[in-house]
């Protein structure tokens, strides 16, 4: 058995098939010792998958997965030092709190007295307040209690990999926001590493070292979650990230008289000079994508420009959110929430540069990002 | 019927019709247990009177001078050891059906349902020769496997189907906890499936307690005899003495009864919980 906190973790060349679905295709990762990384995508796209594989509970069809020094591609779930927190949290119904947080240590081979055990339970159980829920079973206790003993099994015997499966997907909003909070302390203070499984794209921006975002079954691209926001490697990517969706204009790069234009559907966009490199995507279909904070109202030197009628306008509090159309597109922007719009007002747009986004329409692969070209 | 949407009418029909239902399928059993308690000479009178004038428990005690004693402890036996056989075998059995997959799985589920449909006594005369051939006629160590062999595909089939009904994020837990397959299997599959275990045990308890073909084609001497050919032999013995008779069927009937009165609760859980998910 592998111990100490914080191990590292590599998959090689993971794969699995259910008949004809792939569940996985050909996944590489390595994740550092200690690190915090979040696996996010939608329903389906294989993130419980890479979980079960990585803890053994499945088996994959081809690859192999390196915990620490050791191979563990072929080790039964027990002896590879990895807790994990179930997305329905697996509690055993039929033991009380403290049976639940005191099972892990008892398990043959562990060799802790009686008191050793309880003084850990308790242990545990003060961390995550729930000290006083020990005599209870699983069924008395609240939704964000139960969260609490999950974290708590997993946690009391010191692992050093652990895997969180939508551990706040059943929590209130308010409540999931707290445990947010709470995860990211408990991860500086216990040094574990830890792989954390979400389908929301805020809870893995505010709690990841790293982010590896995934699409049927692919891992589509791992970075920092600054990196993954701003150079985001396709469509997929930039879409998926953020509060609200991309503006995407498919349309074409085309150099005339005047300098480079962007021809969108009934709306010709001409790039400032600082974007004169973008001609060289003439050839191609391209879809332009910015997201709303990049879509302001007024007039700037050397940024893109447009003419727009409001259509709607919607309060955020910190923000206005409002949509116009502009020729044949429907552009949202962002303002601010003491700008007075009205529907029907005739606005200018600027298009931030910095905001800008270019990707191949036929592959979604990105050419521009955050208004530099990709690498 | 306007008459049925009117709660407390609804009520006092339905308690109508089960009090029916009660009444029917036990007044048989309270009227013999009424005549057993009688003395002899009161049982025979007309009218029949329902309840005994004078109580006795002398027709127990010729019955258990005649050997009842040994048939009850044989029917324990028997019953207890069949039981343990099904429920240790069919419950590893039913968990490798319910958490693998492999090759045949589909043909195994098939045969066992096939092998349920199969009337006991069409087996009669092939068990007993098998039987005879490894040397156990007349022993309990035979009738337990016969009786299990009849049994197990229930037992399998009613715990592979509570067992699905678990989530198998349990199981993973336990493993992930440093438990062994069969240790979580232990510790948390079994605990959980009690419901299901008290079903099937019931159904196993039922069959073994209750045969007579099967027990009088395999036990030939009277040491061996389990309760119904006890029973049987009263019949003969005593003719139209119905006292006897009577405290005999008592005693082969109420264990059954005080079981399932005390369990049923258990076998509600098990039997819904199985057959609705499997
Ligand atoms: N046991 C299974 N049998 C068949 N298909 C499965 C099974 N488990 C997962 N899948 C399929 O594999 C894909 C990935 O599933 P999963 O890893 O659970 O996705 P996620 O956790 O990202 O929502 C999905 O298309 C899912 O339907
Ligand atoms: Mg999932």
């Amino acid at each position: 058995m592998i111990e100490g906190s914080g191990a590292s973790i590599e998959f090689r060349g993971i794969g699995k098939r259910y008949g004809e679905t792939v569940a996985l295709a050909d996944l590489d990762l390595t994740i550092q010792p200690g690190e915090f990384v979040s696996l996010l995508g939608p329903s389906g796209s294989g993130k419980t998958t890479t979980l079960n594989i990585l803890a053994g509970l499945i088996s994959a069809d081809s690859g192999s997965i390196m915990i620490g020094d050791t191979d563990v591609t072929y080790l039964s779930p027990d002896r590879r030092g990895i807790a994990m927190v179930f997305q329905n949290y697996a509690l055993y119904p039929h033991m009380t709190i403290a049976e639940n947080l005191a099972f892990p240590l008892q398990a043959r081979g562990r060799n802790l007295s009686r008191l050793a055990i309880k003084a850990k339970v308790q242990d545990v159980a003060d961390t995550l307040g729930i000290g006083h829920l020990l005599a209870r079973y699983p069924k008395e206790i609240s939704g964000g209690q139960q969260q609490r003993v999950a974290l708590g099994r997993a946690m009391v015997r010191d692992p050093k990999v652990f895997l969180l499966d939508e551990p706040l997907s059943n929590l209130d909003a308010r409540l999931r926001l707290k445990m947010r909070r709470d995860l990211k302390a408990l991860h500086q203070r216990l040094r574990s590493t830890i792989v954390y499984v979400t389908h929301d794209q805020s809870e893995a921006m505010s709690l990841s070292d790293r982010i590896a975002i995934y699409q049927g079954g692919r891992l589509q691209q791992c970075g920092t979650p600054a990196d993954i926001y701003r150079r985001p490697a396709n469509a997929f990517v930039a879409n998926f990230m953020g509060e609200r969706e991309m503006n995407n204009l498919p349309g074409t790069v085309v150099q005339t008289g005047g300098g480079v234009v962007f021809k969108a559907e009934g709306l010709d966009l001409t790039l400032p000079s600082t974007l004169s490199g973008w001609a060289r995507f003439h050839d191609r279909a391209v879809t332009l994508g910015i997201r709303p904070q990049g879509v302001q109202i007024g007039q700037r030197a050397d940024a893109t420009q447009c003419e727009a009628v409001l259509r709607l306008v919607e309060h955020a509090g910190t923000e206005q959110f409002f949509y116009a159309q502009a020729g044949g597109v429907e552009l949202s922007g962002a303002a601010a929430p003491d700008t007075p719009l009205a529907i029907g007002d005739r606005v200018s747009l600027t298009l931030l540069s910095r905001e800008l986004y270019l990707f191949d329409t036929a592959s979604g692969a990105a050419l521009v990002q955050g208004g530099d070209l990709a690498a | 019927m306007a008459v049925l949407r009117s709660a407390p009418l609804r009520h006092l029909l339905r308690g109508l019709v089960s009090a029916v239902i009660v009444v029917a399928a036990l007044f048989p059993i309270f009227w013999g247990l009424m005549t057993s308690l009688k003395p002899a000479r009161d049982i025979v009178t007309f009218p029949p009177s329902l309840l005994p004038a004078t109580v006795t428990l002398e027709h127990y005690a010729t019955i258990f001078k005649a050997g009842a004693l040994g048939f009850l402890l044989n029917s324990l036996l028997v019953s207890a050891g069949t039981v343990a056989l099904c429920i240790g075998l069919g419950a590893l059995a039913a968990y490798g059906l319910a958490r693998f997959e492999f090759p045949g799985k589909r043909a195994v589920l098939v045969a066992i349902i096939a092998v349920m449909s199969i009337p006991v006594a069409s087996l009669l005369i092939p068990t007993y020769t098998l039987i005879a051939e490894i040397g156990l006629v007349n022993t309990h160590v035979g009738l337990i496997l016969v009786y299990s062999a009849y049994q197990l595909p229930i037992v399998i089939w009613i715990l592979a189907a509570y067992y699905q009904s678990l989530p198998i994020e349990l199981e993973w837990s336990a493993m992930m906890d440093g438990y062994s397959r069969f240790q979580a299997l232990w510790k948390v599959v079994l605990p959980l499936s009690r419901p299901g275990l008290i079903a099937a045990g019931l159904f196993v308890v039922v069959f073994a307690w209750n045969d007579f073909v099967v027990a009088v084609t395999l036990l030939s001497s009277e040491d061996t005899r389990t309760l119904p050919i006890g029973i049987y032999n009263f019949l003969g013995f005593y003719g139209r003495e119905w006292g006897p008779l009577l405290a005999a069927s008592m005693v082969s009937t109420i264990p059954l009864l005080v079981i399932f009165v005390v369990l049923q609760r258990y076998f509600m859980a098990g039997m819904t919980n199985g057959s609705v998910k499997g």
